[in-house]
């Protein structure tokens, strides 16, 4: 059976092609909107963001919000906002905690989603189910009583502790995708492998894991945008640069007084960089695995 | 195909329960196998625990001969920053060299934050800073978990002689000493000279509501005032006209009295503002940097800010009324009081510090002359007076003919008018049940008595709940 | 040995007796590592946050509070603003749920069918996705504001006329306001489900019916609706799990008021909690929200256990 769906039952291009196209064009532009308004904010003077009437084109362009991120010298320091922003710190702590709980929440999540997948065994359903509702509860109703017990554990404000925590929020998510992504693998592959001498273990390694890459760079993708852009957890257990990450820093631009939405928006285009990197690498990956039929039901 | 596929409910019920009887012994191991429960602040992780300050830890004990007072010590800062904040900062290392202790700054944010995070770590039973920031809003919640040193013992009357009396007196509770000031806000009426022609600023309420009313112009876009809508703000704002007009929030047993006909008068001003379109429709999710951003927008006639922003609508670079503008004491009401709404920042010595002799010092260094110059010189509002008597006769020879008036106000309202609201640790939970309340009668949603009569019961409760009337 | 398992069925132990002991090892090895984390992170505050929820503690006085027993509950059940809130979250969800859901629908169905530059639209279209929410929510409440904003700007810009129409504060708009945030947040995970489901569809069906002269949209609604409807399942599934990014967004833009007008459970918890701090009712509150959220989920995926354990059609 061919997939494609209808797309490709051999059609030719009709008028009504072409306005479907430039609808979905118009419509992607919607959401880009917001995002392009970011980024214009990021360089524009401040006088002009907060104008009324409004003022759409900017009158000139600045790099000093960007400037002041990456420890350069500005002519002028940031509107009414001195002291210097740890950037480094910040990515640092970022880029670390994201990628090692990303790493180890698919290394578990894939190992406990293939149990899942291939054995059944008493509260195998009681264990799923409490898994993706681990995952329901939101960060605020976890925030304080997780707190007390990092603090009690030396866990708070380290990268350690929120490795931990967010290895913890993806592995339901990752489980949860694996088990299907393995359940469409026969499971003649392993008995084939395993009557030629392998164990189950090495016959995960060699048969179903290489298979399954697809379902891995899914899980990936949505496990790193979950961490890199967590706030009410990090917001909590994290306090100086020495484990503060992103998006509680994004907060620190807001004053009780005063915002500094320029170096906001600066942070946050910063911050868009790798997380668009990651994705658009690992798309196609992600577009191949989900058309594999694993997602069905 | 023998394999069940879903789950009937009794297994899942099996299941459930199993997980749950798992965890919950787990976890009850653990409870038993660590200590209690419940997070004691006072009784904090005993390596911190310290012992009672000696006078011989005190610098007025002639130093060894090379040695430092301090040398070799670390004091913690928990501080607040942004804006303008950061700049005292500065004469830290000053300090550090004359006694050889080192500064660690363990926490920086804004106000609330900062404020959310001591009382998460006085709760938690984390602190591990000597020096945290303080407020006379803000306090009372951290005296009552325990988390506060008393600093009477700390700073004799020769080293208060010089802050202004009131603010001092704002710091203090249950007969001690808790903050020493760094420097205030208060709020006045800031007014459109050119919108207000030659009328005068108004002297009362009543007066400030009729011109609001009158200088709203539609057709220019023109609003006659408006005020931050939400949170402590807008609680805030309503407790200093009930102020004025004569009200009290409690009585001296702590039963609330705000919904007395004062505050009622004062809650309806507010609904009669909004809804004769004098005030910006959105006004209710306004804080205080949109309203800013509305007087230097230019949209707004007349209100009452802090005067913390002057400088940002005096520069034309950010603000379209730039010396259009000029300031005027609060209103007053039936009380015959002008409204007052203050506060003061300050530092606090933490209970569970084993430096407070280096923590002691420190303060006395960031609230000393010069810091307060320093602070002056941004157009802050400090705390001592002989800072004051500088600055003021400096101001006169300024382009800007409104620094001296502004500074001379400030002082006035200083000493006459400022006000906190009550020095207890339940000012923010009550805050938190009067603003949605505010926010009803001023949207319509429900007439001023029956709102505050509501707030009144609810905040009735809160306060029984914390022991208030046993 | 190569009988056609259909894709997706249990696993051949149905034909076995129980499992072997080596097995149960690897089992057991394979799920402890996962599972101790999650407890360790998830069960145990939410544990101390039930036992809390018994008490009357609160931030200012955690040493001496005392057991209340069921107090906070019948408190929070007596109260107007939670149960508005919880009326209000539960409608919010379900209005953002299928919202995403028809326009993603929308958006998939082009995409399926646009053939240049399908990766850059993708990688475009996921970019709200890519953004942290509290962003987002900054993003949004300044768009909305009613003296500032992007949206009345643009109305006077368009009209001409002043606009000065308070998104964030009218009844009706308040509401439309944080769901368009969270929509627009939200529909691109949407639609890369439903793409892939698309694309995914097997072409005969269509080839069939056209043939058989059925128009677009009957091949619409009976073909690909009830052939994507596990993905559809799924991605609502996973939807419903992620109320943590919504909370985001709404405590930014409006923080749930004014006047508790947009009030969801997570910011009348979170105000309750953090700002009147009150933990022990704000934790009492978080049970009955989290169990609530446990029979939604529980019924979302035992139907997507259902189709998928059962194996494929």
């Amino acid at each position: 059976m061919s997939a494609g769906g209808y797309a490709k039952a051999g059609r030719r291009r009709r008028s009504g092609d072409v306005v479907r196209d430039i609808a979905l064009y118009l419509i992607i532009l919607a959401f880009f909107v917001p995002a392009l308004w970011i980024i214009l904010t990021s360089v524009r003077p401040n006088i002009e963001i907060n104008a009324r009437p409004p003022v759409w084109i900017p009158s000139k362009l600045t790099l000093d919000s960007y400037k002041i991120l990456l420890g350069w010298p500005t002519p002028e320091g940031a509107f009414g906002l001195g002291g210097e922003i740890p950037f480094g710190d910040y990515a640092r702590n970022s880029v670390v905690i994201a990628l090692t709980s990303t790493f180890f929440a698919l290394t578990f999540g894939t190992l406990v989603g293939y149990a899942f997948s291939r054995f059944t065994f008493r509260g195998r359903n009681g264990i799923f189910l409490s898994l993706m509702l681990a995952r329901a509860v939101p960060g605020i109703a976890l925030s304080l009583p997780l707190f007390i017990l990092f603090a009690r554990l030396g866990l708070s404000n380290t990268i350690l502790g929120m490795i931990i925590i967010y290895v913890a929020l993806n592995i339901p998510f990752t489980a949860w995708l694996m088990d299907g992504f393995f359940r469409a693998i026969p499971a003649e592959l392993d008995e084939a492998a395993m009557i030629d001498g392998c164990s189950r273990w090495a016959a995960f390694l060699r048969v179903d894991l290489p298979l399954a890459l697809p379902g891995v760079a899914a899980a990936g993708i949505f496990a790193f945008l979950t961490s890199w852009n967590e706030f009410a957890l990090a917001s909590v257990i994290t306090r100086t640069p020495a484990s503060r990450t992103f998006p509680p820093a994004l907060f620190e631009f807001t004053g009780s007084f005063v915002s500094d939405w320029r170096g906001m928006c600066a942070m946050s285009v910063m911050m868009l960089i790798p997380a668009i990197i990651f994705v658009a690498l690992v798309q196609r990956q992600l577009m191949a695995g989900l058309t594999m039929g694993a997602m069905k039901g | 195909m023998s394999e069940k596929t879903s789950i009937s409910r009794r297994e899942f019920l099996k299941y459930a329960g199993l997980a749950g009887g798992a965890a919950m012994t787990a976890s009850a191991v653990a409870a038993c196998g660590g200590a209690t429960p419940a997070p004691e602040p006072t009784k904090a992780p005993e390596p911190t625990k310290v012992p009672e300050p000696t006078k011989a830890e005190a610098p007025t004990e002639a130093p060894p001969v090379v040695g430092k007072p301090f040398d070799g010590v670390t004091v913690r800062m928990h501080a607040i920053s942004g804006a303008n904040y950061d700049e005292l900062y500065k004469i830290i290392p000053e300090w550090e060299e004359e006694t050889g202790a080192k500064v660690e700054f363990v926490f920086k944010g804004n106000g609330f934050e900062t404020d959310k995070r001591l009382v998460q770590d006085f709760a938690a039973g984390s602190v591990d800073y000597d020096v945290c920031w303080d407020h006379s809003s803000f306090f009372s919640q951290y005296v009552k978990a325990g988390g506060l040193e008393p600093l009477d013992d700390y700073f004799g009357e020769e080293d208060l002689a010089d802050f202004i009396p009131r603010l001092v007196d704002a710091g203090r509770r249950d007969g001690k000493l808790w903050l020493i000031p760094r420097h205030f806000d208060i709020s006045c009426t800031h007014y459109r000279t050119d919108l207000l022609g030659d009328s005068n600023p108004p002297e009362t309420w009543d007066e400030f509501k009729e011109m609001a009313i009158e200088l709203t112009d539609p057709d220019k876009g023109i609003y006659g005032t408006q005020f931050a809508g939400k949170e402590e703000a807008l609680s805030g704002r309503f407790y200093e006209v009930q102020t004025a007009e004569g009200g009290e929030l409690f009585d001296e047993n702590w039963e609330p009295t705000f919904n007395s006909p004062a505050g009622v008068k004062a809650a309806t001003m507010f609904a009669e503002l909004y809804e004769a379109g004098a005030m910006p429709p959105g006004m209710t999710s306004f804080l205080w940097e949109d309203v800013a951003k509305n007087f230097a927008n230019g949209t707004i006639a007349m209100y009452t800010e802090w005067f913390g922003w002057y400088s940002y609508f005096q520069d034309p670079e950010s603000s379209q009324v730039a010396g259009k503008f000029d300031l005027a004491r609060q209103p007053k009401g039936d009380g015959g009081i002008h409204s007052g709404w203050a506060g003061h920042h300050a530092f606090s010595i933490t209970k569970v510090s084993e430096n407070k002799e280096a923590a002691a010092s420190l303060i006395k260094h960031l609230t000393g002359v010069e810091g307060n110059e320093l602070e002056a010189n941004l157009g802050i509002l400090v705390a001592r007076q002989s800072v004051w008597d500088k600055i003021i006769p400096e101001a006169e020879t300024s382009d800007d003919p409104l620094d001296k008036k502004r500074l001379e106000l400030a002082l006035l309202q200083a000493k006459e008018d400022f006000k906190t609201p009550p020095l207890i640790a339940e000012w923010l939970p009550m805050s938190n049940i009067m603003y949605p309340i505010l926010q009803k009668i001023i949207l319509g949603d429900v007439d001023a008595q029956a709102g505050l009569d509501d707030a009144a019961e609810q905040v009735r409760d809160m306060m029984a709940k914390a022991g208030y009337y046993s | 040995m190569t009988t056609q398992t259909p894709a997706g069925s249990p696993a051949r132990a149905g034909t076995r007796v129980g499992i072997s002991r080596e097995d149960k090892r690897l089992a057991v090895a394979l799920l402890m590592p996962g599972i101790v984390v999650v407890v360790l992170v998830v069960a145990f505050p939410m544990l101390y946050s039930l036992y809390l929820s018994f008490t009357d503690y609160t931030l200012t006085n955690t040493s001496g509070y005392q057991f209340v027993g069921l107090n906070n509950y019948i408190e929070l059940f007596k109260d107007p603003i939670f149960w508005q809130a919880f009326v209000r979250t539960v409608l919010f969800m379900a209005l953002a749920v299928n919202l995403e859901f028809i326009i993603g629908l929308a958006i998939a169905q082009l995409m399926a069918k646009a053939v240049v530059g399908r990766g850059l639209l993708r990688t475009i279209l996921m970019m709200p996705m890519m953004f942290a929410p509290i962003l987002v929510g900054f993003q949004f409440k300044w768009f909305f504001n009613d003296q500032v904003g992007l949206v009345n700007n643009l109305l006077f810009s368009l009209t001409g006329k002043t606009h000065i129409i308070p998104w964030l504060v009218d009844k009706p708009l308040g509401f439309i306001a944080i769901l368009v945030a969270e929509v627009w947040m939200s529909t691109p995970f949407m639609v890369i489900i439903l793409e892939a489901g698309i694309l995914s569809l097997p072409t005969e069906p269509f080839e069939a019916a056209e043939v058989d002269g059925a128009s677009g949209w009957q091949k619409f609604r009976r073909l690909t609706l009830p052939m994507i409807m596990p993905f559809v399942y799924t991605a609502m599934a996973i939807r419903s799990l992620d109320l943590a990014r919504a909370y985001d967004v709404v405590s930014i833009m409006t923080g749930g008021g004014p006047a508790n007008r947009t009030e969801l459970i997570w910011t009348y918890v979170n105000r309750l909690a953090f700002i009147g701090h009150d933990y022990a009712m704000g934790s009492a509150m978080s049970y009955v929200t989290v169990a609530v959220s446990f029979l939604f989920t529980f019924y979302l995926f035992t139907n997507v256990m259902k189709s998928r354990w059962e194996g494929a059609k």
